[in-house]
């Protein structure tokens, strides 16, 4: 088992470190491609517009390293990023990861609760309408999960904040746009929409195993349905649905870039459109990066927990590993 | 063509009525409609009537007019970005399928790592390159979506390679070429076209998250995200401006999920 | 302590629509004595046993009665027999590696019916025990820490029996109990069936194959398309069947076949094999294997399972390289002379092609002329009607003559049949290897068979070679 994890540890640094060059490698290229305008508003930024030169504008393209060959300057980058240096934010001029800590936390506070508030709804209706499939329940929350599927995170923020404008006393909707009004708002539309979907995914694992020839193997051996369900039916059921996690992880980073944005709230995703809106090189690859990572590091995690729960994995991964 | 109709769900079957539908008005809409940007400020915020079925927005434009230019540039940048994202990735799989070796684990590790970073994360970066060009959101999108027909073409073609379907027809002296015509493409085109439903409504989407954001398309252009946030704030003098992007955004993503059947989507 | 009397009468299943599955049967299973309900698929058998249970998929009927010792129920109250299940009443499921939880170890499996079914009311470090003295009994003591999934079909089967078996019912319903085992597991569980009846339970056995009735003994009951067409002592239903359904079921046994003529053959030499081996890792499968085919000869290959049968086969064909030793085929004879068919023919055609296509692409790239097909569909027994369909349409026992037709096609000097009728019932069974031999034989073409069943080897081929693990 440890040596199972281990393994699979390796694999994902591995993959991290390629995602953290890959972005690494954009955000390079992308500098060059700015430069011109990027050392002129640099240096405006740091003299005033009205002082700016040729000259000063040069100066700030040398110390960027915008004036060496192309791939020497590439590794450079590279060095920098491995040295775990993520440069100053051009628009603050604080360190990246200063800023990056800050709003971290205020992301992570979000995502949390919206994966909590969506376990919460999507775990009882799952388990409810999986043991009665084709009953009302069912259907309602079959409809409803449509619905809402197509209502992606944004459009069902609009929709929330418009629909709820009134009730919650702001009398100018626009302006819960740009004041940030609280983390309900925001949880509960990212919430909704992972609970759209896993919902289903509980409910059809459910339905999956109660199909199963072994869940009513345990039935005619004598168990009653509860203890079939205890001891047969949960876990079973508990592996795709955990599995899926890993998916709707995708879900949720998507969504805190556009939900962060639409409520204000004041994380990562946050940062990361604003600095593309004021083309901050530095903070865009801080942020992305540390979105990428943050990615692995929760697939990381949902592999370790599949492992955990369903023997069957554990098992194949070992015997590929022999052969 | 009428068995493939017959073997439908009543779901897909509207999925596909309603996509059809909205297909056409995308593209003979703008033909027939009016300028989408001229202003008129004579007739701003006009409710629906006969001759403006839509009303006019803020700065007296139709709305109509601008909502079916909308959904043409929507659909044609996603049309764009999922074939070119599926005919970069299908050719890679095959690629590294048929080859395997070191070319299969440098291109297997770079889609790896690729698709760890949300669709809209990687748009995002490269339209940091050029702000407001169609340009920029195309190559955005195109890379972000390759990779999803890359990992399904290289494990659908490297199951299909060493299955007994393909070992017997070898055995019976057919070659490489009939081997990708008749056993592996049919075997791919059903995948590959989920996979391009899905695709299409992860381009719109993140077309329009961009434009409401304000990194995507510039105003004026008629583009649905980009009307969304214009017309926020007249939400409360004339609601069903911005109910028309925002209804005609959850239509397309209903169709298309409709469509798409049961798989589920992330 | 003896088994209760289970009594069944007028017993009865209808669809949702009102379509007979069952019609209406009478029958008595007595302590001590078997009865085995012999039937192709379809033939309602399952849905018998399911009814006596009560537990029949949703949307079927039951009516009747149901007679269990002292107690009665009604057919159609499935959840009044819920309380004998278990206790009085016990059904060891069809494929026991899928009626296994693949996420609880095996042994547990066993000991949560003495903890929560059983009347003996143990805590769970007794019942523990118990399960691991019932393992240790059935010979399958190892099974006890382990997954399902690390068990082969065999040893999966007896762990299901222990934990059918450990609420102490007495009255034990067997569901296909032979499906995909090998002739040794096959043996295996007939003596763990047998030992039930010596202790006087009794058995209620689902099947399609003749040889269990036969070694269980009781009494036979025969069901074709919902009914019973006769029902008897088996010795009287083996030896004088009254029903010409019966009859051929009884013939289709391949231990009624005439035997073949052994003996080595002097044809042309196809293919020459010397030290042959393969390796899996550390594993070696077999080696020092050698072989001479010559033309028209009927080759057995036998061995257990795992040993490798397969991968010798494909090792001839040149579909897999061999680790030891070396194969010469006879000089000028083509690669494409040699063919294979597969244990399931479904997988041997491209899922998404009409039959049509697929020969009419194999008739283009070898240049045949379009006539050679029908004549060989007409020898083949085969509707040409078939081949508007795709494979998933078309029945097994067509199917795989389907695809002999098509490797006939290119008149092969050898054909190597991979468990070519395992999946068949034991009329199609007969009818394929009937005409596979005879169209060899027509062309002087080899027969290397792989088959689990012996009887079945002996009867079709002039010689075995046997293989072991090394």
């Amino acid at each position: 088992m440890l040596n199972i994890i281990s393994r699979l540890l390796f694999r994902r640094c591995l993959q991290a470190v390629i995602v953290a060059l890959l972005v690494s490698t954009v955000s390079f290229f992308l500098m060059h491609s700015l430069s011109g305008d990027l050392a002129f508003r640099i240096a405006a930024g740091r003299y005033g517009y009205d002082m700016v030169t040729a000259a000063a504008a040069e100066a700030v393209r040398a110390e960027l390293g915008l004036d060496r060959p192309l791939l020497q300057g590439l590794l450079l980058w590279w060095q920098q990023l491995l040295q775990f240096d993520l440069g100053d934010s051009y628009l603050t001029s604080a360190p990246v990861i200063d800023e990056i800590r800050e709003q971290f936390g205020h992301t992570l506070q979000l995502a949390l609760s919206a994966l909590a508030l969506s376990i919460a709804i999507a775990l009882p209706v799952g388990l409810v309408t999986g043991l009665n499939p084709h009953g009302w329940l069912d259907r309602v929350s079959l409809a409803l999960s449509i619905i809402l599927r197509a209502f992606p995170p944004f459009l069902l923020g609009i929709l929330l904040i418009l629909l709820l404008s009134s009730k919650l006393g702001i009398t100018n909707a626009a302006n819960a746009s740009h004041e940030h009004g609280g983390l309900l708002l925001p949880a509960l539309t990212l919430a909704l929409g992972l609970a759209a979907v896993s919902s289903r995914v509980a409910r059809d694992a459910m339905v999956e195993v109660r199909r199963s020839a072994y869940f009513n193997f345990a039935r005619t051996k004598g168990l009653s349905d509860l203890l079939a369900l205890l001891r047969h039916g949960i876990r079973n059921a508990a592996v795709p649905v955990i599995a899926y996690l890993g998916v709707q992880l995708v879900f949720l980073m998507e969504g805190v870039i556009i939900i962060e944005s639409l409520f204000a709230w004041p994380g990562i995703g946050h940062a990361l459109a604003h600095a593309v809106f004021g083309r901050d090189i530095p903070m865009i690859q801080g942020t992305a990066i540390v979105m990428g990572l943050l990615f692995v590091l929760c697939n990381t995690l949902v592999d370790i927990a599949c492992l955990v729960a369903d023997p069957r994995q554990r098992y194949l991964v070992t015997r590929r590993a022999d052969a | 063509m009428i068995s493939w109709w017959q073997s439908l769900t009543f779901a897909r079957r509207s999925g596909a009525i309603l996509l059809a539908l909205i297909v056409l008005a995308a593209l003979f809409g703008p033909a027939m409609a009016t300028d989408p940007v001229s202003q008129n400020l004579d007739r701003v915020l006009r409710s629906p009537s006969l001759e403006q079925p839509l009303g006019t927005d803020h700065l007296g434009r139709s709305m109509l007019a601008r909502l079916v230019h909308a959904l043409q540039l929507s659909f044609s940048l996603a049309l764009l970005s999922v074939l070119s994202a599926a005919a970069i990735g299908i050719s890679l799989g095959l690629l590294a399928a048929w080859r395997g070796g070191v070319i299969e684990a440098v291109l297997t590790s770079i889609a790896d790592a690729v698709m760890t970073l949300p669709v809209l994360l990687v748009v995002l970066l490269f339209s940091a390159f050029a702000q407001g060009e169609f340009w920029s959101l195309y190559v955005g999108l195109s890379f972000a979506l390759w990779v999803e027909y890359f990992r399904v073409s290289r494990a659908t073609i490297k199951a299909t390679l060493v299955s007994a379907p393909v070992e017997s027809a070898r055995m019976l002296g057919f070659g490489n070429l009939y081997l990708l015509r008749r056993h592996l493409l049919p075997e791919l085109a059903p995948v590959v076209g989920t996979l391009m439903l899905f695709g299409i409504s992860t381009a719109i989407l993140a077309l329009a998250a961009l434009g409401f954001v304000g990194v995507g398309l510039r105003p004026p252009t008629p583009e649905l995200g980009v009307m969304m946030i214009e017309l926020f704030p007249y939400y409360e003098e004339a609601p069903w401006l911005i109910a028309s992007p925002v209804v005609t955004l959850g239509l397309i993503m209903l169709a298309l999920a409709l469509l798409g059947g049961r798989k589920e989507m992330p | 302590m003896s088994a209760p009397e289970l009594k069944v009468q007028d017993l009865a299943v209808k669809d949702g629509k009102g379509n007979w599955l069952v019609q209406p049967c009478n029958f008595t299973l007595k302590p001590g004595v078997a009865l085995s309900i012999i039937g192709g698929s379809g033939s309602g058998k399952s849905l018998l046993v399911h009814a006596i249970m009560g537990s029949l998929a949703p949307g079927l009927r039951a009516s009747g009665e149901i007679r269990l010792g002292n107690a009665a129920s009604r057919a159609e109250d499935a959840a009044g027999r819920r309380p004998w299940w278990g206790h009085t009443l016990a059904m060891l499921p069809q494929e026991p590696w899928l009626a296994l939880n693949p996420s609880m170890r095996a042994g547990k499996q066993v000991a949560e019916s003495y903890r929560y079914v059983s009347h003996a009311r143990m805590d769970m470090a007794q019942a523990r025990a118990k399960a691991r003295s019932d393992l240790d009994q059935l010979g399958v003591a190892a099974a006890d820490g382990k997954y399902p999934f690390m068990l082969s079909g065999g040893i999966a089967q007896r762990v299901a029996f222990a934990a059918t078996r450990a609420g102490g019912a007495q009255v034990v319903i067997v569901d296909e109990p032979t499906k995909g085992l090998d002739a040794d597991a096959r043996d295996n569980l007939l003596t763990v069936l047998q030992s039930v009846l010596q202790n006087g339970g009794s058995v209620l056995t689902i099947t399609h194959d003749m040889h269990v009735a036969q070694v269980l003994g009781g009494d036979i009951m025969v069901m074709r398309d919902s009914n019973v067409l006769e029902q008897g002592p088996a010795q009287q239903v083996l030896e004088n069947p009254q029903h010409e359904y019966t009859r051929a079921l009884l013939a289709a046994d391949p231990e009624h076949w005439p035997p073949a003529t052994p003996g080595q053959g002097t044809g042309k030499t196809i293919l020459q094999a010397r030290g042959l081996g393969k390796r899996y890792g550390a594993h070696t499968l077999f080696s020092g294997v050698d072989l001479e085919i010559h033309a028209g000869e009927r080759i057995a290959i036998s061995g257990p399972s795992g040993a490798g049968k397969t991968t010798l086969g494909n090792m001839l064909l040149g579909l897999v390289p061999p680790d030891q030793g070396s194969i010469t085929i006879a000089p000028g004879l083509n690669p494409l002379k040699l063919q294979k068919l597969y244990q399931d023919p479904v997988s041997a055609f491209a899922p998404r092609l009409t039959l049509k296509q697929a020969f009419d692409d194999i008739i283009r790239l070898h240049k045949l002329s379009p006539a050679t097909l029908p004549r060989l569909l007409a020898r083949l027994k085969l509707d040409e009607a078939l081949l508007r369909r795709l494979p998933s349409q078309v029945s097994g026992g067509e199917l795989q003559r389907l695809a002999l037709a098509r490797i006939l096609l290119l008149s092969p000097a050898l054909i190597f049949a991979d468990e070519p009728t395992s999946r068949l019932d034991p009329i199609s069974q007969q009818e394929t290897m009937d005409l596979l031999l005879e169209m060899a034989a027509a062309n002087e073409t080899a027969v290397l068979l792989v088959t689990h069943d012996r009887m079945l080897a002996g009867r079709t081929m002039h010689r075995q070679i046997a293989i072991q693990h090394a």
